[in-house]
């Protein structure tokens, strides 16, 4: 593990830089395996951009809705339409490891929002049916506000991982 | 329970009592500030309760240098925008706010634009507004519901997409709050009714909802209790002053937990009802406080269990067995919203409001994607809030 391992601030950066990579592309997975995310991200406005990150010098993740698609972008620096940011490393960590729940972090006031905040509901509720997909039911009924419903096995999802967009439903182009 | 973690903020300055209004003077120059813009509305000026602030601004070495009246019912992005430029015009060094939810919270959108610069649009989200307030802002309440003038929310409606947007940060905390109860002995029965549950709603939201914590907590019992005590008594005499001031320091209490603890889904409700049916926020409190705590019940009833003990006394809550006090709570509070009915005319049905049943899918709708919703203990579907709309319909 970078800069000695998960007891450093490093370290637990690192693990956050790959835990946003793989939610990253699972998000577009889930857009790829399920109409509801597809209808969420469908209806977001077009060339709309989101970020979720870890601030100050943290990393991010960011996507892109436009064109009747949605595009994982990576970290790469961007103007977003609606940020979601975390104030710390070790406030972000639960909710990446699938310890804690998304509005559970919103509640600890672990993020702060910029942009708009129906549009930061719609992407909590996308980020709800990635959980489903990416963690299993003992770590689900924990953390999702509902029983998970999958449109495909967790198999079929991690291997849905390799694409980079997601065509949507709904949206202009 | 003490939760994992918690915050809890109330910088405010509260100054509550007998002719607390002429102390404002002093207030000002605590703060550094000596040209404040007044914002109110032209029928808090007709009726003279604004005056009454003007009255006692004109007795101090302040020079007001504006009174911007034109705060509609529902505050809005562009009156905000207009309130910025007017401060600005003018040479203000303070915003006055004299009102009830609307005026205070255009105040608050005010302070954001003279802040951070841009318009009110720009600055959307939830706690990241950093840094301090350029304004120096005193809020005196007219109505004793919305405790806005301690919350560090924000209400705002885009009137484009007819939508109630909600602003959180600590920096529309107000300097100081007046709560003088000269300002509320006129309020009509109806009004006082509207506004109490407001107050009502929050607290007990604010017990109920994921934010919850034990500062929060005693600030909402404590409202209940006053609002118990108090609000029959005031609508037998409306003119007495300790009921009213009772009254107010109800709404403060409430908004202080709120501040902390956030709503839940009764006020996403009511934020999408306003924004699609143009419904006032109080009446929507209202109608939608029972039926929202009913379909939290299963969640968080251990919670409403606690809150019979302030919302119907210790003999209430003495001879009623621990699990029975949940539903005896939604009860006492489907009494109380009965008896305002009766009282004071309050509406007890989304339909008495004007809402159509045809309606009831865009409200849902934007119940869902409203903010207070991520804070509810539970986060219902589209098809179940469409069921308790209709329930309340």
């Amino acid at each position: 593990m970078a800069g000695g391992g998960w007891r450093t601030k490093r370290g637990r950066k690192a693990v956050a830089a790959v835990v946003f990579a793989v939610l990253g592309r699972g998000l577009v997975a889930a857009a790829r395996l399920d109409e509801r995310v597809r209808a969420e991200a469908g209806a977001w406005p077009e060339g709309t951009v989101i970020t979720l990150g870890i601030g100050p010098f943290g990393p991010q993740v960011s996507w892109r809705a436009g064109g009747g698609m949605l595009e994982y972008l990576g970290g790469a620096e961007v103007e977003p339409t609606l940020a979601v940011t975390f104030k710390s490393v070790d406030g972000a960590l639960p909710l990446l490891l699938g310890m804690k729940s998304v509005l559970g972090a919103f509640a600890e006031h672990r993020a702060m929002v910029t942009g708009d905040l129906a549009l930061a509901m719609s992407f909590v509720r996308c980020l709800h049916i990635v959980e489903g997909y990416l963690f299993p039911d003992l770590m689900t009924r924990r953390i999702l506000p509902r029983p998970a419903e999958r449109r495909a096995g967790h198999l079929v999802a991690y291997g849905a991982l390799v694409h980079r967009r997601a065509r949507l439903e709904g949206a202009s182009s | 329970m003490i939760p994992d973690y918690y915050e809890f903020c109330n910088s405010t300055k509260i100054v509550s009592g007998t002719r607390a209004l002429e102390h404002i003077g002093y207030e000002l120059a605590a703060l550094g500030a000596s040209r404040p813009l007044v914002l109110t509305n032209t029928q808090l000026l007709e009726l003279k309760v604004a005056t009454l602030v003007l009255d006692a601004l004109a007795d101090t070495e302040a020079e007001v240098v504006g009174v911007y009246e034109e705060v509609p019912v529902d505050s809005s992005a562009s009156v905000v925008d207009d309130v910025a430029r007017a401060y600005r015009e003018r040479g203000a060094d303070a915003i006055v706010a004299v009102g009830g939810g609307s005026v205070l919270d255009t105040a608050k959108g005010a302070t954001i634009v003279l802040s951070h610069g841009g318009t009110l649009m720009e600055h959307r989200g939830a706690e990241s507004l950093l840094g301090r307030r350029a304004v120096a802002f005193i809020a005196i309440p007219t109505t004793a519901g919305t405790g806005s003038e301690v919350t560090s929310a924000a209400v705002i409606k885009d009137t484009e997409r007819h939508v109630k947007m909600g602003f959180t940060s600590l920096s529309l905390l107000p300097d100081v709050a007046i709560l003088d109860p000269r300002l509320t002995v006129g309020l009509p029965p109806r009004l006082t009714a509207s506004t109490a549950m407001d107050a009502l709603t929050h607290a007990v939201e604010a017990v109920s909802c994921v934010q919850a914590n034990p500062l929060s907590d005693c600030y909402a019992k404590a409202a209940i209790g006053l609002i118990r005590d108090h609000l029959p008594a005031v609508l037998d005499d409306p003119r007495s002053p300790a009921g009213r001031l009772a009254l107010a320091n109800a709404a403060l209490m409430a908004g202080a937990a709120f501040s902390n603890a956030m709503v839940g889904i009764v006020h996403a409700m009511g934020h999408a009802a306003g924004g699609v049916a143009g419904i006032p926020h109080g009446d929507a409190m209202a109608v939608l406080l029972p039926h929202g705590m009913a379909y939290n019940i299963d969640a968080v009833g251990d919670r409403y269990g606690e809150l019979l003990l302030d919302l119907a006394g210790a003999d209430v809550y003495a001879s009623t067995p621990a699990d029975e006090r949940a539903a005896a709570s939604i009860a006492t509070v489907r009494a109380m919203l009965d008896m305002l009915h009766t009282a004071a005319g309050l509406s007890v049905t989304l339909g008495q409001l004007g809402v159509l049943p045809e309606q009831i899918p865009d409200i849902a709708r934007a119940a869902l994607d409203d903010g207070a919703m991520s804070m509810n203990p539970k986060q219902p579907s589209l098809e179940e809030l469409v069921e308790i709309l209709k329930g309340a319909l």
